[in-house]
């Protein structure tokens, strides 16, 4: 890791950050007061008010809309120059990817709006990966109790079986049924939401930290 | 030898024993083999508080510039070997003096009378000496954790997987061989009472009218289609049957290129090239929105926007001020995370809409809370079985009357309808052969029956038991009482009247702002009113979305210039399951009729069914098979662990 | 609850994190130090690294579908925390890691992410993008054939195919740690990886790896809420439950308390 930290360098840093800082926090500020047109009362006016504060926040999320559209330029590039390295050691599969790359281009670019490419080579492959998906899975699911030897994937095999069984339409696993809808509603929702709630609270720590400029990507 | 070898702390002891040439105060890991300390340099610069134990990167870590000639002798060597060690095997005597030592003999393991073999070598340890080979070049003893492992054509170890994909494979193939392989019972034909959601699904999706528009939200892509391209294939006919016109939009770009297929699939079930279904027309594909919840929260804002460019990046003609102009809102999804998406961005901003959920079964527990704890959800319909039931009840609904040609007539007599309005596309579709079959009193008989083809389904929605029949002592408002205590709707959104005084009852019918309703009773707390709708069926609706008030007779009575139909058929209709249909701004009543001649019943019927029952067989045989090996495989996993000891197992 | 009231509610909660956040660190620059939360990946991460190096081998880190931009951005600023301690820890390896992403707009923080952590070489090509959730599956397969990666890190958010990447690593030898931000790819990585991250665990798995005090901070903030977090939980659950048992009494309460307290006393000692 460098250790280079120069005048220009601490400059930077602090710009990227004040930056970030910044248009954070006015998004934040926006969206806060904007949305909420109950905070001004009644007077008139008061509507406008909250639409010209949401104007911030609405303008930099369709930037960033924007910008993410965009990104898909950065992913072609990014494709492309890997590809052309790896063509030049010698590697076949790349060469593919690149023909296929220029012949997909040169199909859109002369048959407007024809998908048919996309539907004829895309669609099937994700179809059959999506089959050889669910072999992965039954394996992976058989050997569950080989990687985690304790109560803990005992516990996940068994709801693996009984809700796997459940979603037979066989009479006689009736009563499994009512143990699936028990599973699916207490035990599964609660440890569901509760994941839920630690990745958002993990969330805003991080979104915190980004707002005080002290996230390393933040900082230059 | 009780503790594991640990490589970090080798490292460890090492570093302190060449750092200040203290004698360490016992000999750790690994070190216990040795027949001699070796002695080796201070590798780390600076002293940096271990957050846990150093590892043989920490140690290089602090090196900034890694040139090859800045390295220490001894780790240039160990650098050459490692390279060396793709070549093959130089004898390992010969390799790094010190771990020659270390390792006593390179084959330790075939050796019985060698130091190491001696011991019994725990799995990590067994893992840091193959290590040690890898860089010293020597022959690889174990199979277990070399990642330049080749794969196997064929070992004992793909045994299990290759028998199970095998079984997967047969069963999953059998119920479409031979149908003396059905296993489990098929998907009821009705949706059960106590499943709401779908039902209510159902009643406002074919609640629709011509001029209405649906956003369909399809988010899902070939993955998935094993399980929702049915699903999506009915409910996108449904909506086409009554030339309603869906706008198609998706987060997930292959989604956009799927729902295409799917389109494409309906259109090849229908037999002349005049009844396609075309874009612009019927239905409309629209671009693709980045960023997964960003691009959905800029559909919800900026949708006049959106709604002008379609898939192919053409005008679509569409001229929309707001998401709010949507009539339903359906979405088709695969994940739950994409559900949450539409719930969080997309609903708050289509007020008076409704979602209408389809998933799969890995989102169905999401969207089930979702449509339990907000009236704005509806559904979830899931998975290939209630895509089945809800097939049959398409067929049933449009059904019967493919073959009745001309329609004998109205049923019950037309109720004198508005000018204005759209008569025949507000029209139910309650069959000739349902009203048949339905115990309502007073009806005339049809004079021609229902085809054979045709599926009654009066099963669907017995009476509930809130549903009385009307008191003969309470008549109709009529122009001749003085006043009469109504509710108004106040909501700005479509309100729904229902069944009985919760939510878990069915809707049947919608409320719009400014309907007026008879009140004819509340319940206990008074948080519902229990309404007479105008046709003299009963109902309820939420107090907190209307507004009682006293008016006069003749004042109500204007406000339902759209006149009623008669008691006995409004029963019947009741009792058929249908919604009622009030229509926009002014009540407008169900009359049990054919289906209006706008109507494409061949959309609903002109489907490919001979796979559907072998599908779900093979659904259940697999599912059935999947538990075999999971099972199988995974005591044969616990019965190893128990057998070898808990420190054997893999970690 | 109304708009506003749940508005204040977030305020007041943001700036008790950022309280924490300074607090935290505070005590980290004074040398404070708590007892890692047990978290197994950190060791299993040490043990690659090394054997990563030792093999001469690149890692394979994954940012699966976690976009910058998105609703994601912070998950995805979190998961490259994490992998630039971890870069950082196998930095004296010849060849740099690998880092791929199905989103275009997270390829520029992977390239950042490899360029920090590493110095010297070609960085940028080590940053991949792969279009697609079951297409990444399927270019994350290949690369393992032809790169064959000491081990993979998928940290990111991944579907059900984290299981095609996952069994074709196994197959191969390579170690895996996984955690997703969905919950089908969270079944997964529990049920298929060698190792696995769940929920915010995640967000603290930079600290786990490191001795940076940042990190350590955010992790220290992380368990704070998480701790209030059970006990606010907790006490609802006890006053639900003690509002449909009429018999139940202050002293009963208390006195089974102590009962409590002193066995579990007792057991700690024991041990």
């Amino acid at each position: 890791m460098s250790n280079r930290t120069g005048r220009g360098q601490g400059f930077g840093i602090a710009l990227s950050a004040f930056v970030a800082f910044a248009v954070g926090a006015v998004t934040a500020l926006s969206l806060l007061l904007g949305d909420n047109p109950a905070l001004f009362g009644d007077q008139p006016g008061s509507a406008q008010l909250a639409g010209l504060l949401a104007l911030p926040a609405d303008v930099l999320l369709r930037l960033v809309t924007i910008v993410v559209a965009l990104s898909i330029v950065i992913g072609i590039a990014n494709l492309l120059t890997t590809h052309v390295g790896r063509l030049s050691r010698g590697k076949f599969y790349s060469a593919v990817l690149l023909a296929s790359f220029g012949f997909t281009v040169y199909w859109y670019v002369t048959r407007r709006g024809d998908t048919s490419l996309l539907e004829a080579v895309q669609v099937p492959i994700e179809s059959a990966l999506a089959a050889l998906l669910c072999l992965s899975l039954l394996h992976g699911g058989s050997r569950v109790l080989g990687k985690r030897a304790d109560i803990w994937g005992l516990l996940f095999v068994a709801v693996a079986v009984i809700v796997l069984l459940a979603s037979t339409p066989i009479a006689e696993l009736a009563p499994v049924q009512a143990w699936r809808d028990w599973l699916m509603r207490v035990p599964v929702g609660a440890g569901a939401r509760a994941m839920l709630i630690g990745i958002a609270l993990g969330t805003v720590v991080t979104g915190v930290r980004a707002l005080l400029g002290q996230d390393r990507s933040v900082r230059g | 030898m009780d503790e594991e070898f640990n490589w970090l702390e080798y490292s460890e002891s090492m570093e302190a024993t060449a750092g200040d040439g203290e004698a360490p105060g016992k000999s750790r890991g690994l070190r216990r083999f040795l027949p001699g300390r070796p002695s080796l340099p201070r590798l780390r610069r600076g002293s940096r508080a271990a957050s846990g134990p150093p590892s043989a990167s920490d140690i290089l870590e602090g090196q900034d510039e890694r040139a090859l000639a800045d390295l220490d002798e001894r780790l240039r060597a160990l650098r050459e070997r490692s390279v060396a060690a793709s070549q093959p095997a130089a004898p390992a005597h010969q390799a790094l003096y010190d771990v020659d030592d270390l390792l006593a003999s390179p084959d330790l393991q075939s050796k019985p009378g060698g130091v190491i073999s001696a011991v019994a070598l725990s799995k990590a340890q067994e893992r840091q000496v193959e290590m040690l080979r890898d860089i010293v070049g020597g022959p690889s003893q174990s199979q277990g954790t070399g990642g330049d492992r080749q794969l196997p054509v064929f070992s004992l170890d793909a045994a299990p997987r290759l028998l199970g994909t095998a079984l997967l494979i047969l069963v999953v193939c059998l119920p479409f061989v031979s149908s003396d392989y059905a296993e489990g019972e098929l998907p009821p034909s009705v949706f059960p009472e106590d499943r709401h959601g779908p039902r209510d699904m159902y009643n406002l999706l074919d609640n629709l009218s011509r001029d209405d528009y649906v956003l369909v939200g399809f988010e899902y892509g070939p993955t998935a289609a094993g399980e929702l391209d049915l699903l999506a294939d009915l409910l996108l006919r449904h909506i086409f049957a009554q030339r309603v016109k869906p706008l198609i939009v998706s987060s997930n770009p292959i989604a956009v290129v799927h729902a295409q297929n799917v389109i494409k699939d309906i259109n090849r079930s229908l037999s002349s090239a005049d009844a396609q279904l075309v874009h612009g027309e019927d239905y409309f594909l629209l671009r693709y929105l980045p960023g997964g919840a960003l691009g959905l929260r800029e559909l919800s804002e900026n949708f006049a926007d959106i709604v002008r460019i379609s898939a192919r990046g053409l005008p679509t003609g569409l001229e929309f001020a707001a998401l709010e102009e949507m009539t339903e809102l359906l979405l088709i999804a695969e994940s739950a995370e994409v559900i949450r998406n539409w719930v969080e961005q997309v609903l708050p901003e289509a007020e008076g809409s409704r979602l209408l959920v389809a998933t799969g079964y890995a989102a169905q527990p999401l969207a089930q809370a979702y449509a339990e704890g907000m009236e704005q959800i509806v559904g979830p319909l899931f998975g290939i079985r209630d895509a089945f039931t809800y097939g049959e009840k398409l067929r049933a609904t449009f059904g019967a009357f493919v073959s009745v040609e001309p329609p004998v007539g109205p049923v019950i007599e037309p109720a004198p309808v508005n000018a204005e309005s759209d008569s025949q596309a507000e029209l139910p579709r309650a069959t000739q052969a349902e009203i048949e079959d339905a115990p309502a009193t007073a009806l005339p008989q049809p004079t021609e029956t229902a085809p054979p083809t045709a599926t009654p389904f009066m099963t669907d929605t017995p009476p509930a038991p809130t549903l009385t029949p009307l008191p003969t002592d309470k008549p109709a408002p009529t122009a001749t009482e003085a006043s009469i205590r109504i509710v108004e709707v106040t909501s700005d959104q479509r309100v729904n009247i229902r069944l009985g005084p919760t939510t878990v009852h069915d809707i049947l019918a919608l409320g719009y702002k400014g309907d007026m309703f008879e009140v004819i009773g509340s319940n206990g707390d008074g948080s519902w009113y229990q309404i007479l709708l105008p046709a003299g069926v009963e109902a309820w609706i939420a107090a907190f979305l209307v507004e009682e008030r006293v008016v006069s007779a003749s004042e109500f009575a204007g406000a339902q210039d759209s006149a009623s139909a008669s008691e006995s058929a409004a029963r019947a209709v009741m009792q058929l399951g249908f919604t009622l249909r009030l229509g926009k701004n002014r009540p407008r009543f169900y009359q049990a009729q054919p289906p209006p001649s706008g109507d494409r019943p061949e959309l609903a019927l002109h489907r490919d069914r001979s796979l559907e029952t072998p599908r779900l067989q093979a659904m259940t045989l697999g599912t059935l098979a999947a538990v075999l090996v999971i099972v199988f495989g995974n005591t044969i996993y616990a019965l190893r662990g128990l057998l070898r000891g808990p420190r054997a197992q893999g970690r | 609850m109304d708009q506003t009231t749940l508005q204040v509610y977030a305020v007041l909660f943001v700036l008790a994190t950022v309280l924490l956040v300074y607090t935290a660190r505070y005590f980290q620059r004074r040398g404070k130090r708590r007892p890692q939360r047990r978290m197994l990946s950190g060791e299993r991460v040490s043990e690659w690294t090394s054997g990563a190096i030792e093999a001469n081998r690149p890692l394979h880190l994954a940012l699966g579908g976690t976009a910058v931009g998105e609703d994601k951005t912070a998950i995805a600023l979190a998961e490259a925390e994490f992998f630039y301690h971890i870069i950082q820890r196998s930095s004296a390896s010849d060849i740099p890691p690998i880092l791929s992403t199905s989103a275009p707009s997270s390829i520029p923080l992977a390239q950042d992410t490899v360029r920090r952590a590493w110095s010297g070489g070609d960085t940028l090509s080590r940053a991949r993008w792969y279009p697609g959730d079951l297409a990444y599956a399927a270019a994350v397969t290949g690369m393992m054939e032809a790169e064959e990666p000491a081990a993979h890190i998928l940290a990111g958010s991944f579907g059900p195919e984290l299981a095609l990447m996952i069994d074709s690593a196994d197959r191969r030898g390579q170690g895996s740690l996984a955690v997703s931000d969905r919950l089908e790819g969270q079944a997964v990585a529990y049920a298929m990886a060698d190792e696995c991250l769940i929920g915010e665990e995640l967000f603290a798995a930079a600290g786990a790896v490191t001795d940076d005090g940042r990190a350590q901070a955010d992790a220290i903030v992380l368990d704070v809420w998480r701790a209030l977090l059970i006990m606010g939980v907790t006490v609802v659950l006890l006053l639900e439950v003690a509002k449909r048992m009429p018999w139940l009494n202050w002293a009963l309460v208390l006195s089974v308390s102590a009962i409590l307290i002193v066995f579990g006393l007792l057991i700690y000692r024991r041990r």
